[in-house]
């Protein structure tokens, strides 16, 4: 038998990085839902524990959820500053809300426990959420080669030599590959694309500004930008024809494929017990799946 | 993202939130410095019989009707106010590519509702080394061009000049009902399906990257906008059956709303560009203004939903 506490424990010590504590209010990683001496039965990994990922974790007997995102919405009064998050909706504002009570008694009925892993699975000195992305767009074998860094995918070596293309192509071939929907797009479907930097989750203007310090880099492929920011700071790239475009798949869909490699990293010291990649899937659809 | 490789320089998540918190020294000695020089260009405007950039947002403190905040976003940019102007562009955000068009209908005052320099707050310290901030400066210098944000106050005018220009986009003046709260906007449509909801919005407001949760077929009446945040919708999630949110990350109201669904809820989500969400607003400015600006020429142009989606 394994507890959740164990389960933790045996994480910590085989992240290959000193293990950064929890935060007193904020959702850093760690138990954020159930008690650490839970019984675990089986390990699901996922980027988001949505209310259909729990029941089927549940309907497989897995009660231990390893995720990137928080369960209620938010992440947390205290997320860091890049994180983005809005205000985190208040104690009393969750306590009353139906979604949130009926996602909380299915978590206590079900003995499940929700454990955050993102700091930490980041520091790793090999990015998982890059390595996983770049497995599901197909994209391993353009690589750019660094001698720079130790390990192939070092979170700073994000770039790919693509087959020329162009970026209407590129954001079709994505959004095929990955199975997804919602891909946006900024630029010029005919602009031509090469060398592509790769950003899972959030892209901020100081990153696209280093990005652009590598020579010949002429788009980037991202999960989410924030409207007021990378946003417009790329549709102005654009208008002076410094860069071709930017793809943003979704922050659902650029850091899924990493819980995957998490699954993969689990199974090498977690022999006795199940664990399963439960992809939550992009929350969105678009008009043009239905057809007119 | 790795948390090691991002610095915690850069901003803030609210913008309310923000200008209260951050408004610097530099901030605050520039709106000590344009009362001071107030007066003297006032009287230049109008012994010269020109208009400025600064006479015009005299006049516009003077008609919101609303007492003029301090610390607020809305202040001028970039260029000098005291420049005779040309024409005036009223603009959801000061894009590069919409100071190219005003430039081309000779308008040189722009009044964005959203900032320019891609922050908040407009903070330039860190773009000195940024040749695209270079770039975009470079061009508004020669073509002497002055950029002045109008966010705070056009949305604290009776009623919100954003909302007003939303709902004559959409012909949805009349179903506007009252309320959750101030920054709340409910209405009750025709009933229709969600998906016919999602098409006529995306037609009205020229929409190209619309993003929807929930049954295409969900009999749909009443649709909310409480706001950016999550805490916000929470408030008004249990009087509508379809929230709209623009500008929103995406673990927050769209992960709520599937999870509403999934706990058996009759509940969906339009998510739309920030633009779709608000440009309207600034049309409406430009008609407003036109009740009191009449020397020169005023344009709405449209910064356009910045994202397309691939078929």
């Amino acid at each position: 038998m394994i507890t959740a506490q164990q389960l933790l424990e045996r994480m910590q010590k085989n992240v290959g990085v000193p293990w950064q504590s929890q935060r007193p209010d904020g959702y850093s990683d760690g138990i954020l839902q159930g008690s650490p001496d839970t019984e675990v039965k089986g390990v699901a990994t996922t980027f988001t524990p949505t209310l259909e990922v729990l029941r089927r974790a549940v309907s497989s007997g897995k009660n231990a959820i390893i995720c990137r995102e928080s369960p209620f919405y938010s992440r947390g009064e205290r997320a860091p500053l890049f994180y983005r998050n809005g205000p985190a909706p208040s104690k009393d504002v969750l306590e009353k809300d139906s979604v949130v009570r009926a996602k909380q008694d299915f978590i206590s009925q079900n003995n499940i426990v929700i454990l955050r892993l993102t700091e930490n699975w980041d520091a790793r000195p090999t990015d998982g959420q890059l390595q996983g992305l770049a497995r599901a767009l197909g994209w391993e074998k353009f690589h750019s080669p660094s001698n720079a860094y130790p390990q192939a995918y070092d979170p700073r070596n994000i770039y790919f030599q693509l087959p020329k293309t162009d970026l209407g192509t590129l954001a079709r071939d994505s959004k095929r590959r990955m199975k997804i929907n919602a891909v946006r797009v900024v630029g010029d479907p005919e602009a031509p694309v090469g060398k592509v930097a790769l950003v899972h989750g959030l892209l901020l203007v100081a990153e696209v500004e280093r990005i652009l310090k590598e020579p010949r880099v002429d788009t980037v492929v991202a999960g989410d930008a924030v409207e007021w920011e990378a946003a417009p700071y790329f549709q102005d790239l654009v208008t002076a024809k410094r860069a071709s475009g930017l793809i943003l798949l979704g922050e659902e869909a650029s850091e899924e494929p990493g819980s995957g490699e998490v699954a993969a990293w689990l199974k090498t010291f977690l022999s006795e017990l199940p664990v399963e990649w439960i992809p939550a899937g992009e929350p969105f659809w678009t008009l043009s799946q239905v057809g007119s | 993202m790795d948390s090691g490789r991002r610095t915690v320089l850069d901003f803030i998540p609210g913008r309310q939130l923000t200008m209260e918190q951050t408004l610097s020294r530099r901030n605050f000695c520039k709106l000590a410095g344009s009362s001071l020089v107030f007066a003297p260009a006032l009287m230049r405007a109008q012994s010269s019989g020109r208009l400025t950039a600064r006479e015009v947002v005299s006049r516009i403190k003077k008609n919101v009707g609303v007492a003029w905040r301090t610390p607020t976003a809305d202040d001028f940019k970039i260029g000098d106010p005291d420049h005779p102007i040309t024409g005036i562009t009223t603009t959801f955000m000061s894009t590069f590519d919409v100071l190219e068009r005003s430039v081309a209908a000779g308008n040189n005052f722009v009044i964005s509702h959203e900032p320019t320099f891609w922050s908040a707050t407009d903070v330039v310290s860190d773009l000195r080394d940024d040749p695209l901030y270079h770039q975009k400066v470079d061009f508004i210098r020669k073509n002497n061009l002055v950029v002045w944000r109008f966010h705070d106050h056009w949305h604290a005018h009776r009623p919100d000049g954003i909302f007003a220009g939303w709902n004559r986009a959409m012909g949805w003046d009349q179903y506007a009902v009252s309320g959750a709260n101030p920054f709340s906007h409910q209405y009750v449509i025709p009933e229709t399906s969600f998906e016919e909801l999602a098409r006529d919005m995306q037609t009205k407001l020229n929409v190209r990257s619309m993003r929807l949760v929930g049954d295409p077929k969900l009999r749909v009446t009443r649709v909310g906008n409480g706001g950016h945040y999550i805490g916000q919708c929470m408030a008004l999630l249990p009087n509508i059956d379809v929230l709209l949110v623009f500008e929103c990350r995406e673990w927050e109201a769209a992960e709520y709303v599937r999870d509403a669904i999934a706990a058996g809820q009759k509940k969906a989500l339009i998510q739309l560009a920030h633009e779709n969400g608000e440009e309207a607003g600034m049309d409406e400015c430009a008609r407003w203004l036109k009740t009191f600006v009449t020397e020169v020429p005023i344009k709405f142009i449209p910064s356009r939903d910045p994202f397309w989606i691939p078929a």
